[in-house]
């Protein structure tokens, strides 16, 4: 057996980071689509309409949101509006699908590209592009509030998931397709690491052999790639056993000890003012006794779609590379691509597929650009699909986050509030955007993403809201609802605990501190829809509320009983959500209820293990999701009161996993401070 | 090697015989309704009825299926009575979010319904528990199986 070394001189050495002066990354460009756009979106050709879907498809069901805006503005039945996801061959450029933006910004120009082509329809107009300026939303029939609800449509897609017919990245065949993989180190990609040795002549003799790629471009941040190209898929399998490759990693300590360390938010505040400010007013004294005081974590949670991410790419003619992808952001993918290959962008043809998952994790360019390397390689099509243990460690995910929270009274009203917490980064994210520049966009942009959510929605004289910013050796990123959840989560923990201190019900306490009357409004309904609450040792109801965004508001009940050893059954969920006017209510049904189920992992089960440098969870056994038989009946209440429409893909998010530590605390008098939440902390002793 | 796969006979070509019967499914034969999720039999989107009982297609060597009566999403409706009840069920109470984990669910369903005609909640939650779906669709798995047993016991009458 020979085992293949290569020149190792200075990797010793190799400490850190991109130096400044590298070149850039690729950063999502984020262009606002408008009307002149949006004729692109919508064709006509004898009798048949199709539409462009200018959104990623990722079980948000937008393409049947926006197909029924298209018809309910030409005036067709939506049966005759054929939906086709676009290349971006096909259409003016997009931005990403993400922040819950689908209908709020794309369903007005769509309504208004398609009153033009009705119009010009009516006028016996059936040929060449349309120019007419774009209607105001008043005189769209797409928003106009109807008398009765009416039945939801056949899904987009529906047929095709109940039958298995192909719709998903990694579903796509073409001729003489090989199948790829890139090695990397078990370690994070944010700590250097190389291949060094390996059993080069045992791989080759593995049947299915295709190729060993070696490319500096098959690096994934730090982490040097080896890439594997094989004629089965099962053939990656055995050829990555016996190569059997040793690996250079630093791990430099960390694991989840030291990550807890460097997140700890009492050491940020002993060492000084947290430098990133969210809310300011008045003045909150620093010395004088609190009423509440708080301290709660939350860990790493993966997003853990059920379909890991994929690519397929193949050389096309003169050239060209046509490349499917299972993407939030189409567009990204062809613009890392293309200048990574150095081709011409317009030589990057991207077909985008229904995404199996995505929850704000496939938004970078990883699994992508493998499949166009490799398939550069072997001058063949290949399809490269993650492993789950590549999802998990290669991948990045929701910050963990360690939060101070403090709060004093007077006369049962809150007087000051102070939030203090310690993230990483989420819109700026590691996975994409390396340390030199996270220095830079610190401190002039902080991380919108992380203070997503922590603006409360009380009313109080004096606040003192605040985070800082830490680099983690394991990549962090967008996750359901940006930092919304985990500050929802935290904020909500301390408001019922303020509501207690001040002999309140929870209920009637938040009500005399909420500034929004949507928001008073739909804590009202989610409140009123409950059922009486449930009675019986060690139960409880729970409540949260909060806004997503500034334009969407949801509140939970959660009624839970815990059982002697500290499990937590969760008996009931009911949610209240308002995003404005809703194109397909049921849609919007469906996300609430996926809300409160995460709600329900955030509460109980959401957490990545870290040791030996990454992130050590490396299948469902160790990170697990819900399962059917932790699911209570789940309630929702939609309220649509004709105002804007606004997003719901992530509203309910901000208070679901607070109303249950909510609903424990009522059931046992314990409050929850770490998450998830351990059942021997609430054992009977 | 043959296997029988949704009432057909399917040549294997010998570089898939070494190869799991998913990968056999979707990548050699274009049967790509099952999914991969996981690789090791814990998310339950790659099932398929062998002997019309569930399995991981994920971890069965396709070598161990040869000769047995194998059951995949594509196989379920027919051209004479189109969709099957649980797939039109799942249609009506528009189950599908992104939809990956849908034909595993599904497929594992309708082997429910074949063993029990009226399933309970508690019986749904048994079979179902090995199949994960990150969307939040459980509840409305649930009532879909519901309403294709009712469908299947009106079909039976």
């Amino acid at each position: 057996m020979k085992r293949r070394g290569f020149l190792q001189a200075g990797t010793g050495l190799v400490v850190g980071f991109a130096l400044p002066g590298c070149t850039l990354p690729v950063f999502p460009k984020r262009p606002v689509s408008g009307y002149e756009d949006a004729l692109g979106w919508i064709h006509h050709e004898q009798g048949r309409f199709t539409l462009r879907l200018p959104r990623a498809e990722m079980g948000q069901q937008i393409a049947t949101a926006l197909r029924q805006v298209a018809a309910d503005e030409l005036g067709v039945n939506a049966r005759s509006v054929e939906v086709v996801l676009p290349t971006t061959g096909d259409t003016a450029r997009v931005r990403a699908t993400v922040g819950s933006e689908s209908v709020r910004d794309f369903a007005l120009p769509l309504a208004q590209a398609c009153a033009t082509l009705r119009e010009a329809l009516a006028r016996g107009d059936t040929q060449g592009q349309l120019e007419a300026e774009p209607l105001p939303a008043s005189s769209l029939r797409a928003f106009r509030r109807r008398p009765e609800p009416r039945a939801p449509l056949p899904l987009v897609h529906g047929h095709e998931i109940v039958t298995g017919a192909p719709l998903y990245v990694a579903d796509v065949r073409p001729p003489g397709l090989l199948f790829g993989r890139v090695l990397r180190a078990p370690t994070s990609p944010e700590l250097p690491s190389r291949p060094v040795e390996w059993n080069d002549d045992d791989a080759r003799a593995v049947p299915g052999f295709v190729a060993l790629v070696r490319d500096e471009r098959l690096r994934q941040a730090q982490a040097h790639g080896l890439g594997l190209v094989a004629r089965t898929p099962g053939a990656l399998d055995r050829i990555e056993a016996a190569l059997s490759v040793r690996w250079q990693s630093e791990i430099g300590g960390h694991d989840g000890a030291s990550v807890a360390r460097l997140l700890d938010v009492d050491t940020h505040r002993a060492r000084g003012r947290l430098p990133h400010e969210v809310l300011d007013e008045g003045r909150v004294d620093e010395g004088a006794a609190w009423d509440v005081d708080l301290r709660i974590d939350i860990p790493f949670a993966a997003h853990a779609a059920i379909e890991p991410r994929a690519a397929v790419a193949a050389p096309g003619a003169d050239g060209t590379l046509d490349l499917w992808v299972g993407s939030q952001d189409a567009w990204y993918q062809r613009d890392v691509v293309s200048q990574t290959l150095g081709l011409d962008a317009q030589r990057v043809r991207v077909h985008p597929c229904r995404v199996g998952g995505a929850f704000g994790g496939k938004t970078i360019c990883t699994v992508e650009l493998e499949a166009a390397l490799l398939c550069e390689a072997v001058r063949a099509p290949v399809k490269v699909q993650w492993t789950r243990t590549q999802e998990f460690r290669q991948g990045f995910h929701r910050p963990p986050s360690s939060h101070r929270l403090r709060a004093r009274l007077r006369e049962g009203r809150l007087v000051d509030w102070q939030h203090h917490f310690a993230s990483s980064h989420i819109l700026f994210t590691s996975a994409g955007v390396p340390a030199w520049l996270q220095r830079i966009t610190d401190t002039v942009a902080g991380d919108p993403g992380v203070a997503r959510g922590a603006a409360l929605p009380y009313r109080m004289p004096n606040t003192d809201v605040r985070f800082a910013l830490v680099r983690l050796p394991v990549f962090t990123g967008p996750w359901r609802g940006l930092g919304a959840g985990p500050n929802g989560l935290a904020i909500e923990s301390a408001i019922d605990e303020c509501a207690h201190a001040a002999g309140q019900d929870p209920v009637d306490f938040r009500l005399a501190h909420l500034t929004d009357p949507r928001l008073a409004r739909t804590l009202r309904a989610a409140v009123a829809a409950a059922p009486p609450a449930p009675g019986g040792p060690r139960s409880g109801r729970g409540v949260a509320c909060g806004t997503y965004k500034q334009h969407s508001h949801a509140a939970v009940v959660a009624d839970v009983q815990v059982a002697p050893d500290g499990t937590v059954r969760i008996t009931r969920l009911g949610c209240a959500h308002d995003s404005g006017h809703l194109i397909d209510p049921d849609t919007v049904r469906a996300q609430c209820e996926g809300n409160l189920v995460w709600g329900l992992g955030m509460a109980l089960s959401d957490a990545l293990e870290v040791a030996a440098g990454g992130v050590s969870s490396d299948s469902f056994a160790s990170a697990p999701i819900p399962r059917i038989h932790d699911l209570p009946p789940l309630d929702v209440v939609l309220i649509d009161e004709g105002e804007a429409p606004g997003g719901a893909g992530e509203t309910i998010i901000v208070a679901a996993a607070a109303a249950i530590a909510n609903a424990v605390r009522a059931a046992t008098g314990h409050r929850v401070t770490r998450f998830p939440i351990n059942p021997a902390v609430l054992a009977q002793t | 090697m043959e296997l029988d796969i949704n009432g057909q006979r399917q040549a294997i070509a010998p570089a898939w015989r070494d190869e799991r019967l998913l990968w056999v499914l979707r990548e050699h034969l274009g049967l790509v309704g099952s999914k991969h999720g996981c690789g090791v039999g814990q998310c339950g989107a790659c099932t398929v009825l062998v002997d019309g009982a569930p399995a991981r297609s994920c971890l069965l060597p396709v070598s161990a299926t040869a000769g047995r009566r194998i059951t995949t999403v594509e196989g379920l409706a027919s051209a004479d009575k189109g969709l099957h009840p649980v797939q039109q069920a799942w249609l009506d109470e528009r189950v599908p979010q992104c939809g990956y984990c849908q034909a595993g669910q599904i497929v594992a369903a309708a082997a429910l319904l074949h063993e029990h005609p009226l399933p309970s909640d508690a019986q749904i939650d048994a079979a179902l528990a090995g199949h994960l779906c990150r969307c939040g669709t459980q509840q409305r798995v649930r009532a879909a199986v519901h309403r294709a047993a009712r469908a299947l016991a009106r079909g039976a009458q």
